[in-house]
């Protein structure tokens, strides 16, 4: 089975083939946009397209049909009829399969089911790396607001966070917005950002 | 009294287009708000995404090309997914616009025609047929999507003057925020898409608009709002809410006084992301050409007449995208005249009385009396004459001395 994987997030897509590479027998390959993708589907020819939902060749693959050049059929609404809830979650996490030829449904779910879940994963990597970074963040607020309490009003860093902390809990807000505020005013108190 | 809507939180799909307008008015402007609706709007990066969005659930309802909702509700090329459109969100709006080297080409060819307007394609024949003696390959033309308004008005256009759009030029599929940047770089001669695209590609120096929308059909027919015949049954009253908050929202949109502002949030990143200079002027319409732009509200504008469904169902079966053997009346009830009836008298807005009209057979401005009070329409003809009736839409798809006649799909 030959399957195309086109999506610009190049780290997505080798997540996707990796996953496919338990499908035998398989070829894949895989293009950032339709544009580099073109050469493949000619010589390649596809039995399945799997695509970025958010990609704007959407319409373009879907119109090679009307060309008469390939014949992608979205099987989205193809899965729907077998599995309704693997096609909503692909269309959740971002992925579009198209099929090119008539392949088995149980085949195409298949795929659809390993690149979904890459999707998914990959999804999941993206929301920890911003809270990660969005905690890096917050620590070094915490420190320089600490530093300004011991600073100004000359606590010890210990009662400096604690007394951040008494002001998030009573404010019910996180002690990383509560030290972001302490700043801001510190600065306008300073004249530095009226 | 109206019945409280069932969801208070949606989500509504767009594509970056001025006729997204009555969707990003109803947010920004409240309407939504007054109705008791939270929306969020999502721009979306593909016509196909919408579709699939909203037939899994995940978007409630979207900004939508009229031909899709049909195409999807009967299963034409693709799985079948019922689609109910309980308004339309616009008449006119868009253009033909070909590269500024094929303009000059085609003025060369026949300066007289030319100079007139409507242009017909005429000029274009000519240097086809020259590029053909001369064995060069054909040109490129793009529209937004195989069921659009704008796939069926390029054809359209082409094929009155003698055009073959299948075999004398090479059509393809283009976003239509890609079309200016598509043309500049030569991938494609020309296009046909929603504002403001063209106006962009022909203050860039990259383009020409031949001819406007109202100039091919002098009232025609564009973009809808849709929801899944599912979600319409099990969620009338949000549905009639939404309704309502989009025809106030369409009416605003529509005042003159209000064009500034509605250019201003137009031009926005998250909605259209374009000058505001050239959405401003695009919204205007091509005042200088003569050419009426874009309708939100008047005239009936939003009222989804079962005829325009016809008459798209009519040209999927002129080009071969439908057999003869398609379903005109269940094409015509995916367009929701009922519904629209009921949103407008609780908004106290006037609604024609009557699903169905002649297409192209009015030369003057008129009035529609069978309605709940009269409504000013405008002149509706076709730039060939053609007239559409839509008790006999196979007979008409069939008329055209251009075009694909399938016999009926087995």
């Amino acid at each position: 089975m030959r399957v195309l994987v086109i999506d610009p997030d190049a780290a997505r897509a080798a997540l996707v083939e990796e996953g496919l590479q338990d499908v035998r027998p398989l070829e894949i390959r895989r293009a950032p946009d339709l544009a580099s993708a073109q050469a493949s589907l000619s010589d390649f020819s596809p039995d399945v397209i799997v695509i970025a939902c958010d990609s704007p060749d959407r319409d373009t693959l879907e119109s090679l049909r009307e060309a008469g050049v390939h014949n992608p059929r979205p099987v989205v609404m193809f899965v729907d009829r077998s599995a309704p809830a693997l096609a909503e979650a692909a269309v959740q996490a971002g992925v579009a399969a198209y099929i090119v030829d008539g392949l088995s449904p149980g085949r195409v779910r298949s795929i659809l089911e390993v690149a979904l879940t890459r999707f998914q994963v990959m999804q999941g990597m993206r929301t920890d790396l911003a809270k990660a970074k969005a905690d890096l963040a917050d620590r070094k607020t915490i420190e320089r607001a600490k530093g300004l309490l011991m600073k100004e009003r000359g606590l010890d860093e210990e009662v400096a966070y604690r007394t951040l902390r008494k002001l998030a809990m009573d404010s019910g807000r996180s002690i990383g917005a509560i030290a972001r505020d302490l700043i801001t005013y510190a600065d306008i108190l300073k004249g530095g950002r009226a | 009294m109206t019945e409280p809507p069932e969801l208070s939180r949606l989500t509504l799909g767009f594509i970056p287009l001025n006729d997204c307008a009555p969707l990003a008015v109803a947010r920004e402007r409240g309407f939504f708000q007054a109705e008791g609706l939270e929306v969020v709007l999502s721009r979306e990066a593909s016509w196909a995404n919408i579709r699939d969005r909203v037939a899994a659930g995940i978007l409630d309802g979207a900004h939508m090309l009229g031909p899709m909702s049909i195409a999807s509700s009967l299963g034409v090329g693709g799985e079948t997914v019922g689609m109910a459109v309980p308004l339309a969100l616009n008449l006119n709006g868009s253009a033909i616009t070909v590269s500024s080297a094929v303009a000059a080409a085609m003025r060369q060819a026949d300066p007289d025609a030319m100079a007139r307007r409507p242009r017909t394609a005429a000029p274009l024949k000519r240097i086809i047929d020259r590029r053909r003696a001369r064995g060069e390959g054909p040109l490129t033309f793009a529209v937004v999507f195989p069921y659009s308004s704008h796939n069926y008005q390029l054809r359209y256009w082409m094929g009155s003057a003698g055009v073959d759009p299948d075999r004398d030029v090479r059509l393809v599929v283009v976003p239509p925020p890609r079309m200016a940047v598509s043309l500049r770089s030569g991938d494609i001669d020309g296009f046909c898409v929603g504002e403001p695209w063209n106006s962009l590609a022909a203050h860039q120096g990259d383009g020409e608009v031949m001819i406007h929308a109202s100039e091919w059909w002098r009232a025609g027919p564009d973009k809808v709002f849709g929801v899944t015949q599912a979600w319409a049954s099990a969620h009338p009253n949000t549905l009639l809410a939404l309704v309502r908050a989009l025809l106030r929202a369409a009416a605003w949109a529509d005042a003159p006084d209000h064009r500034g502002e509605l250019a201003a949030l137009l031009a926005r990143p998250e909605y259209v992301d374009a000058p505001q200079t050239l959405v401003a002027r695009s919204l205007r319409g091509a005042l200088a050409d003569g050419a009426a732009g874009v309708i939100f509200s008047g005239h009936a504008a939003n009222f989804p007449w079962r005829s325009h469904a016809m008459w798209f169902a009519s040209q999927m079966v002129r080009w071969g995208q439908a057999g003869a053997d398609i379903d005109f009346t269940a094409a015509a009830q995916v367009y929701r005249p009922d519904l629209f009836r009921a949103a407008a008298a609780e908004a106290g807005l006037p609604a024609p009385l009557i699903d169905l009209k002649l297409e192209g057979a009015r030369g003057e401005a008129w009035t529609l009396d069978q309605a709940t009070s009269p409504i000013d329409m405008p002149a509706d003809l076709f730039l060939d004459g053609g007239v559409f009736d839509p008790a006999s839409p196979l007979a008409y798809a069939r008329g055209f001395a251009v075009g694909r006649h399938l016999p009926p799909t087995i």
